[in-house]
């Protein structure tokens, strides 16, 4: 990934480096019949979705995922039980009372950290919902929230406390105005609770703000099946795919498919999921197998038109896990077809989690954090207890 | 993630839409940086100005784009590092004038001045960002003569369709028509016409339509580009703020115009291209890219292939 930002960016660079020099040498051609300067890249909306904060810094391998959210997870179980440790030593503790702190003040895992974050999350999508926001404001609430969550750990910052500040900071970076005490009554939060972590997210956010997500390439795929396929598709029928795919959308987003696979990856396979015949057909329409003999050095190959009809393909052209690759002259509809596929399985196979489930963990997460609430709890009941055994021997 | 005792503030350069920017020095490595310090509101928390602009400016590298180095968080306010420019070209332009007479740029230099604002623009664009307040004072030039767009406050991605945005935006002189008749879906070419208001300026060295009001700023333009006809600008008549009653002009000779006030020849190539630019109808207006393969810079972009 890391090869392919070099190897453009030098690239952009090349094309100033050579105005500069032209400009020097001046060469005073008459120029009218030539219209499209020859040193003159065209940027195909793969380079522009590949020099994107959201791509540079919030794409990964499975292993880089897996890898950072063990590296949250790690750091947060070491401090919590470095404080449980401290708050036993602190305390003169009783057989009983150590007992149920093994029991039950065990940080968690990093499954159940993202059990928990994805719960929220979808806490994010519907408080977002009900306040009437746009959907890509809902959208970005959902990404920032997640976000979040990779960098930090759900044992130092609780989820509820973010909810309504990813929120609020969605609204403002996506151009949204609604006023901080406004944006309070309607969440029934307060200004301060909204507040308190903005920078905090801003900053574990890294600043990169600016979300792309999939609803404009489901917006482009709509119309483009709709002209590749023409005649042979019902509008109507379309239309009704589209409303379903920008749902699925929003789901999607609650799952890791948004740090594995691009916004248009993400796109075909919600589409799939409605509708694998279309998608499939659509696909071989666009890009014919047969042309596997196209794969040889692009630089032997005659410029112009197979330039411009390049350049139209890119534009729907996935970039895949090896980026690399995408140099090639066409596209190999099979192994794009084996992308969304892997993408598709991602989405369907992320199940949600019960409430009992979350709340479950969210005790967990507390009892962790607040190992003395668990005495306290102990201590009553085992007053309670004495006190029931002392009324029995009364009676 | 730089603190802010790595940097030493210097003298103040200006102020920001939202902001005010001074000149620092980054003590470890000695180079300079503007340092625009935002005032942190416990009302609102970040203001959404700030969030838009570190949004925007995280996503735009480009050699002519002034680049956002990094956000640095202090108990009450938050200073954006930007790369340090030595001048603006409205500060530029103002030093070159002689007693009361400004005087414009020579044209080789307004040529690789507006061919930079033009690829800094393109990029903007091709990233679907609009600026949306293109003036002199926001671009910023250097010794080496480079020139790079600044000032994002007000600028704003779009997708499609563009329709909900607010009518009030762009300092007046370089506001275009379609805008002042109250469009709201505007798009691109509000940046267009800006940079045509912008080339004229810079050969004659003064603005080219300096309007106070909505109304004065319309008669001007219309002065000198005619008043537009729904021949050529069919959707002209749905505009809110569209007047019929206003008084009918016929275009003038912009070379009549600007020619004047500059000692060297303005030859047909540039007419040409600032008319593509300084259209009435913004569908009419060339795109940041097309301009950019107009003839005009012929000698930037032939020789080699």
């Amino acid at each position: 990934m890391t090869d392919v930002q070099v190897i453009e960016e030098s690239a952009t660079n090349a094309v100033t480096a050579n105005v500069v020099e032209n400009e020097k040498e001046a060469p005073a051609k008459s120029s009218a019949e030539n219209n499209k300067p020859p040193n003159y890249k065209r940027i195909s909306d793969d380079d522009l979705y590949r020099h994107s904060s959201q791509y540079r810094m919030w794409s990964y391998t499975r292993e880089q995922l897996e890898e950072k959210r063990v590296d949250t997870n790690s750091r947060a179980v070491a401090s919590i039980e470095e404080d449980l440790l401290k708050f036993r030593q602190a305390h003169n503790l009783i057989e009983e009372e150590v007992k149920i702190l093994e029991a039950k003040a065990i940080p968690l895992t990093m499954e159940e950290e993202l059990s928990l974050v994805n719960f929220y999350a979808k806490k994010v999508q519907v408080i977002a919902q009900h306040l009437n926001l746009p959907t890509e404001v809902v959208a970005t609430s959902i990404s920032f929230f997640r976000r979040f969550y990779l960098e930090n750990s759900v044992m130092h910052i609780d989820p509820k406390s973010i909810v309504h500040t990813t929120i609020f900071l969605a609204c403002k970076s996506e151009n949204y105005f609604i006023s901080v005490d406004s944006f309070a009554q309607k969440a029934k939060s307060t200004r301060e609770s909204i507040i308190k972590y903005e920078f905090k997210l801003l900053e574990s956010l890294k600043f990169s703000l600016l979300n792309h997500h999939p609803y404009k390439p489901l917006h482009g795929f709509f119309l483009d099946i709709q002209n590749v396929l023409y005649g042979k598709v019902d509008l109507n029928y379309m239309g009704q795919i589209y409303d379903r795919c920008k749902k699925r959308i929003t789901g999607a987003l609650l799952t890791d498919v948004v740090y594995l696979y691009t916004p248009p990856q993400i796109t075909l396979a919600t589409l799939l999921i409605e509708d694998e015949a279309l998608v499939t057909r659509y696909l071989e329409m666009k890009f014919p197998s047969k042309e596997k003999i196209q794969e040889q050095e692009p630089e032997l190959e005659p410029e112009t038109e197979k330039k411009e009809a390049q350049n139209d393909e890119s534009k729907i052209e996935k970039d895949d896990d090896q980026g690399i690759e995408n140099d090639k002259p066409s596209i190999d509809s099979a192994k794009l077809l084996a992308v969304i596929m892997e993408c598709k399985e991602l989405i369907e196979e992320t199940a949600p989690l019960s409430t009992e489930d979350a709340k479950r963990i969210a005790a967990k997460n507390y009892y962790c954090q607040n190992p003395s609430s668990l005495i306290q709890k102990l201590k009553r009941k085992m007053n309670e207890d004495t006190s029931a055994a002392e009324k029995r021997q009364k009676i | 993630m730089s603190s802010s005792s790595q940097f030493k503030q210097l003298e103040k350069l200006g102020n920001g839409t939202y902001a005010t920017v001074y000149k620092g020095l980054n003590k470890t490595t000695g180079v300079y940086v503007a340092l625009k310090e935002v005032k942190l509101d416990s009302e609102e928390g970040t203001p959404s100005t700030a969030i838009r602009e570190i949004s925007l400016m995280k996503e735009l590298k480009h050699e002519n784009i002034v680049r956002l180095y990094d956000v640095i968080h202090t108990e009450n306010k938050l200073t954006l590092v930007f790369e340090f420019m030595d001048n603006d070209l409205k500060k530029y332009m103002d030093s070159r004038t002689v007693g009361n007479t400004p005087r414009g740029l020579e044209l080789n230099l307004v040529k690789y001045f507006q061919w930079q604002l033009l690829q800094g623009l393109a990029f903007c664009h091709e990233n679907k960002i609009l600026h949306r307040d293109l003036k002199p004072q926001n671009l910023l030039i250097n010794k080496k003569g480079q020139l790079k767009l600044g000032d994002f406050g007000l600028a704003r991605a779009f997708g499609i369709p563009v329709n909900t945005f607010s009518s009030e935006v762009v300092t007046l002189w370089y506001r275009a028509p379609d805008v002042l008749m109250g469009s709201r879906t505007y798009s691109t070419s509000i940046d267009i016409w800006s940079c045509g208001c912008i080339l004229a300026e810079m050969i004659t060295g003064k603005p080219l339509f300096p309007g106070t009001n909505d109304e004065e700023q319309l008669k001007l333009i219309f002065d000198v580009m005619g008043t537009p006809s729904e021949s050529l600008w069919p959707t002209v008549t749905k505009l809110p703020k569209y007047n019929p009653n206003v008084q009918q002009r016929t275009p003038r000779d912009l070379r009549q115009v600007l020619q004047p006030h500059t000692k060297e020849p303005l030859d047909g190539n540039l007419m040409d291209f600032l008319h593509g630019l300084l259209q009435l109808n913004p569908d009419m207006r060339l795109s940041a890219k097309q301009a950019l393969h107009h003839p005009w810079f012929a000698e930037y972009y032939q020789h080699t292939s």
